[in-house]
């Protein structure tokens, strides 16, 4: 896989090592309902689903 | 339920479990066990009894801190791709059957860093165990509503563990080599990894859709307990430093942990299979965290006013609602958690007290005098008593000392003790300058730190606020209180603990590593972990040495281990790959680093190092000399690199040139066919020539007639040749371009009009009809005039050549496309054979190939045709016509297109 | 009357062969191929053939073959008259049998003598 592309990865994991601490993370601190749940469970979920995915995007198409 | 028919359920299973692995150890290579889902659900070792049930038991007293560890890995996974690949690539490389290995190769082959690692991994993960036996014991008893006994012979737990001991150790230890994959485990692992997941889900949905109406009744109703909004936030910027130091340790335990570093990388098969993991693997940790909230608030809410342990919420909630089955379902996940957990950790600890603690501190001496089957049953034997022992020993622990911690506690604690390894792990990957007097000072201080900061004050406890100790300090010393290290008094325990193990830690690691040089060998396998993907291939080839050895010797160690026949094919594999004869009786370094790979999976890099050693007498070198070494060989690689593509680049020319001069040779004979043609040509009417002038010359009393006739001949010879030489010739310009055409404008009705009267009277000797429909109105194309009436009559001669002999008929047709017009001539002949519809087309065809009926001509006409054809940028071929008979085409380019 | 089979395609040239050999009191029989020769020498048994290689049909090599096979010819000697004056043509026609190979363009006078020292031998 092209340097460039693992970079992407590597990218990824910064940005959601800084969505996931302060003080990003207290931006999103609260525990009113969206969904039936804490804001903060749902900003965690849609992180997590989001890195998900985008690392799977990027090893499909740039993984020989 | 009762502890018999829950026994028997556990029973079954267990047996299910032996058979899966069973199973998988079969087959080994199939797409079954070998394959990147197996591989990541294995990776899922990582969710123990403390993901299943003391998450919800943090979520439900103390809030979101048991998201950190999930956080962890998650964030860090996408770097799997440079770091895991990475590891794996070493190991494979180098054998590495653990993480003691792993770390102790790399800072010279350390015997003694291998000790310390494999001494720090079974202190932190030893209670780890207990506590998985102790969610087996809880679980056990709440589901069959029993007390816990205090004899252990009625406590069913024993049993359970005795169990576990015995497969762990049978399926764990098939090799003696240790670098071997163990399918059974590692299949039995994944199918547990997706049952739990599954249990665990099911149990979720179970909470919120029918024991509540969804996430918002939940949510409703929780709200209005006590302390619900402080548990579901972060709280303030201390506590999400506090945040951060968890996350932190995650994201080193997803590596560092014994049982993560075996399923991820000594498992693993095929790299491609990392693929999958970086993103199924996260998905999995994602999917078993959704209905944590939900099952922990479910709990609260239903047993409010109540004392429960709320780590198993997950039991006491189905209980509650006396659904048996799904009780026994959710415990069944709970133990596949458990087991997975202790079976795969003994199996990598036990590897790692053998190969780093038994047998180079032990009966390394012994295994040099026995034969092979005895030293692999040895060392197997050490193992399996090895995973026996750790497994029965984190049992008593958990007896002994009734730990009344919760297991998200001893956890926590336990990741703080493995992590002491991460900086020499990542400095092993990454840091050239990274020692072994750093790495080993780092550890032991950082160790040294743990235990007074975590372990010291556990085991006096927690609960006990009262000791001194922890209130006041030793000797009343404020800074050195164990929870407030030099005044930090905003972090919790185990994030204050974590950071200031870590902090020394690699604070003594960078200094020591840069303060002292290390040894040659250290910096030879520095520049072989760091530049790994340089070595790939032919890793022997960066190991430095110097000295004498003979391969006899070192073949005689590799017999007490390998046996006969796998040292002979190891040996012959070597030979292969680097070309070397058969008889050569010294040994180099690339031999030497061989046979200490093929060591090192049954006893250990130390172990394999300190054997070889023995048996060779190594040169010292200098550090000086061990760098430019690896600087040369650096650059031989580069110059290698480029030689290579030199060569590859000569290797193209050359053909290009073989290719140019085949061509060359070809139309050397081409040309030597061709002038042979022509002179055989040229000499029949010279033949004729001579033979008539001869006969006239010598003969006086020929009559009259036959001296005319003979005469006659000579003359029309005479002719013949002189067309022949002007054909030759007019072939020969068109070929190598020199003939000129004189285009133009011009009427192609007209021009067949004209051909076909100057061949009026050889048509009408010969009684053929010609139709060629004259009404036509005038057809303009753009063609040199003079040249296209030598085609137009050299294929209408043709064509009376060939036409039936008394019903001859010749027609001509023109057809008028869109960027050119077609003249078809056809005779009624009998046709020409399908092979020869190019070939006429060539010089002299006729006479080269004698199946042509011979006519009168010279054989170049059609060839001349197709000259003067395609230099008109037209086409010409051949055709046999349905009815029988053949029809020429030829094109020419109209009016319209002006080329 | 000895006979003489002249096996050539080209018109003008069995013209003067003909003339010359029929005044030389031999009798002629003319092929224009190697079929028509064939033919030819199933009824008669020529005491020479002189026998051109660049035929329509079947050549003068091929014909040779037949000739050969044939053991009421074994007698009969064949002498190659050909343009084809390369080395390997001449081996080949001397191989096939022949008695001799005389190439083109050649001298009738040398011909006949070579005709008749064939048939003395």
């Amino acid at each position: 896989m092209k340097k460039r592309h693992e970079q992407k990865l590597v990218i990824l994991s910064m940005l959601t090592l800084m969505a996931m601490n302060i003080p990003l993370l207290l931006l999103f601190d609260s525990a009113d309902p969206l969904f039936g749940l804490p804001i903060i469970y749902i900003y965690f979920f849609t992180i997590c689903m989001f890195s998900i995915v985008v690392t799977y995007i990027i090893l499909k198409r740039y993984h020989e | 339920m009762s502890s018999i028919g829950l026994l028997l359920i556990l029973g079954f299973y267990v047996l299910m479990l032996f058979y899966i692995a069973h199973w998988a150890e079969k087959r080994s290579n199939s797409k079954w066990t070998n394959n990147p889902y197996i591989y990541s659900f294995s990776l899922a070792v990582y969710c123990t009894a403390w993901t299943y049930y003391g998450s919800i038991g943090v979520a439900a007293n103390s809030g979101l801190n048991y998201l950190p560890m999930y956080v962890g890995p998650i964030i860090i996974i996408p770097l799997w791709i440079l770091i895991l690949k990475k590891i794996i690539r070493i190991s494979r490389v180098n054998k590495i059957s653990s993480i003691a290995d792993f770390i102790s190769l790399r800072y010279g082959n350390s015997r003694f860093l291998g000790a310390l690692v494999t001494f720090v991994c079974v202190v932190g993960i030893l209670p780890y165990i207990s506590l998985q036996l102790k969610s087996i014991s809880e679980t056990f008893h709440i589901v069959t509503k029993t007390a816990s006994s205090s004899n252990i012979f009625t406590d069913t737990t024993t049993f359970v563990c005795i169990a576990l001991a015995l497969f762990a150790s049978y399926y764990g230890t098939r090799y003696a080599d240790a670098s071997e994959k163990r399918h059974g485990i590692v299949t039995a692992v994944a199918m547990e990894s997706i049952l739990k997941l599954v249990f665990f889900l099911i149990i979720g949905i179970y909470v919120t859709y029918f024991v509540y109406d969804g996430f918002g009744d939940i949510y409703a109703k929780a709200s209005l307990l006590e302390g619900f909004k402080a548990k579901n936030t972060i709280g303030g910027l201390a506590k999400g430093i506090n945040w951060f130091f968890l996350c932190l340790l995650s994201m080193f335990a997803i590596f560092l942990l014994p049982r993560q570093f075996h399923t991820a990388i000594i498992e693993n098969n095929k790299e491609s299979h990392i693929k999958t993991a970086m993103w199924l693997f996260p998905l999995y940790l994602l999917l078993f965290n959704i209905f944590v909230f939900p099952i922990a608030w479910g709990g609260n809410i239903l047993f409010q006013g109540k004392v429960m342990n709320s780590d198993t919420y997950s039991l006491l909630i189905p209980q509650f609602f006396n659904n048996n089955f799904l009780t026994v379902l959710v415990f069944l996940g709970g133990f596949s958690a458990a087991i997975s957990m202790i079976v795969v950790s003994s199996i990598a600890l036990s590897t790692m007290v053998s190969n780093n603690f038994l047998i180079p501190y032990g009966f390394i001496g012994s295994l040099q005098n026995t034969s092979p089957e005895k030293n692999s049953k040895r060392i197997l034997n050490s193992r399996k008593i090895g995973i026996f022992t750790l497994i029965i020993l984190g049992y008593a622990i958990y007896r002994v000392f009734i730990l009344d911690y919760s297991l998200v506690s001893i956890g926590l604690v336990s990741f703080v003790v493995v992590s002491q390894l991460a900086p020499s792990f990542f400095g092993a990957l990454f840091w050239r300058r990274g020692s072994k007097q750093g790495a080993i000072t780092g550890i032991i201080v950082g160790f040294l730190i743990c235990i007074y900061t975590l372990l010291i004050p556990y085991a006096i406890g927690i609960s006990d606020s009262t000791s001194q100790f922890i209130q006041n300090g030793p000797w009343e010393i404020a800074l050195l209180k164990p929870f407030q290290l030099f005044g930090l008094d905003y972090l919790q325990p185990i994030p204050h603990a974590v950071f200031w193990s870590l902090f020394f830690n690699s604070m003594l690691y960078f200094a020591v590593s840069v303060s002292f040089k290390g040894n040659y060998r250290e910096r030879n396998y520095a520049e072989m972990f760091v530049d790994i993907d340089k070595y790939n291939s032919n890793h022997e080839d960066a190991f430095v040495w110097k000295g004498t050895a003979y391969i006899l010797d070192i073949q005689k160690v590799l017999l007490r281990f390998l046996g006969e026949a796998k040292t002979k094919r190891a040996l012959s594999i070597f030979n292969l790959k680097y070309n070397i004869d058969k008889n050569v009786t010294t040994a180099d370094a690339r031999f030497i680093k061989f046979a200490e790979n093929l060591l090192t999976g049954h006893i250990g890099t130390a172990s394999a190092k300190i054997l070889i050693s023995n048996v060779v007498k190594e040169d010292k070198i200098s550090l000086t000399e061990v760098l430019r070494i690896l600087e040369e060989s650096k650059e031989n690689i580069i110059v290698n690199k480029k030689l290579t593509e030199s060569t590859n680049e000569l290797k193209r020319l050359s053909t290009e040139l073989k290719d140019a001069n085949l061509e060359l040779i070809n139309k050397d004979v081409q040309k030597d066919e061709f002038l042979d043609t022509v002179t055989h040509e040229l000499r029949t009417p010279i033949t004729a020539i001579r033979a008539a002038s001869e006969i006239l010359h010598d003969d006086d009393e020929m009559p009259e007639e036959l001296r005319k006739q003979f005469l006659q001949n000579i003359i029309s010879e005479s002719d013949r040749l002189n067309r022949l030489i002007d054909k030759i010739l007019d072939l020969e310009k068109f070929e190598t371009g020199k003939q000129k055409l004189y285009l133009s404008n011009n009427d192609i009705v007209k021009t067949i009009q004209n051909t076909l009267e100057s061949l009026h009277q050889l048509i009408k000797n010969k009684n053929i009809a010609i139709e060629f429909n004259e009404n036509k109105s005038a057809i303009k194309a753009f063609y040199d005039e003079e040249r296209i009436i030598q085609v137009i009559h050299n294929l209408v001669s043709n064509a009376i050549k060939f036409c039936d002999e008394l019903n001859g008929k010749i027609t001509l047709s023109i057809v008028e496309n869109q960027d050119n017009v077609e003249i078809q001539i056809h005779n009624n002949g009998k046709g020409i054979a399908e092979n020869d519809f190019e070939a006429i087309f060539d010089k002299f065809y006729q006479s080269r190939n004698q199946n042509v009926k011979k006519p009168i001509g010279s054989g170049l006409g059609l060839a001349i045709c197709k000259q003067i054809i395609e230099h008109h940028k037209g086409t010409i071929w051949a055709q046999n016509t349905v009815g029988g008979g053949a029809m020429f085409t030829f094109t020419l380019p109209n009016y319209n297109t002006n080329k | 009357m000895k006979k003489i089979l002249i096996v050539d395609d080209e018109p003008n040239i069995v013209m003067v062969l003909e003339y010359t050999f029929k005044k030389n009191n031999f009798e002629v029989f003319i092929a224009r191929d190697g079929q028509e020769a064939l033919d030819i020498l199933k009824t008669q048994q020529p005491d020479i053939i002189i026998l051109d290689v660049m035929m329509p049909n079947v050549d003068g090599f091929e014909t040779l073959k037949q000739i050969k096979k044939d053991e009421r010819l074994n007698h009969c000697k064949v002498l190659f008259l050909s343009a084809k004056n390369k080395e390997k043509d001449i081996e080949k026609g001397l191989k096939l049998g022949a008695n001799l190979y005389v190439v083109k363009p050649f001298s009738i006078k040398k011909l006949v003598d070579q005709v008749h020292g064939l048939l003395a031998s």
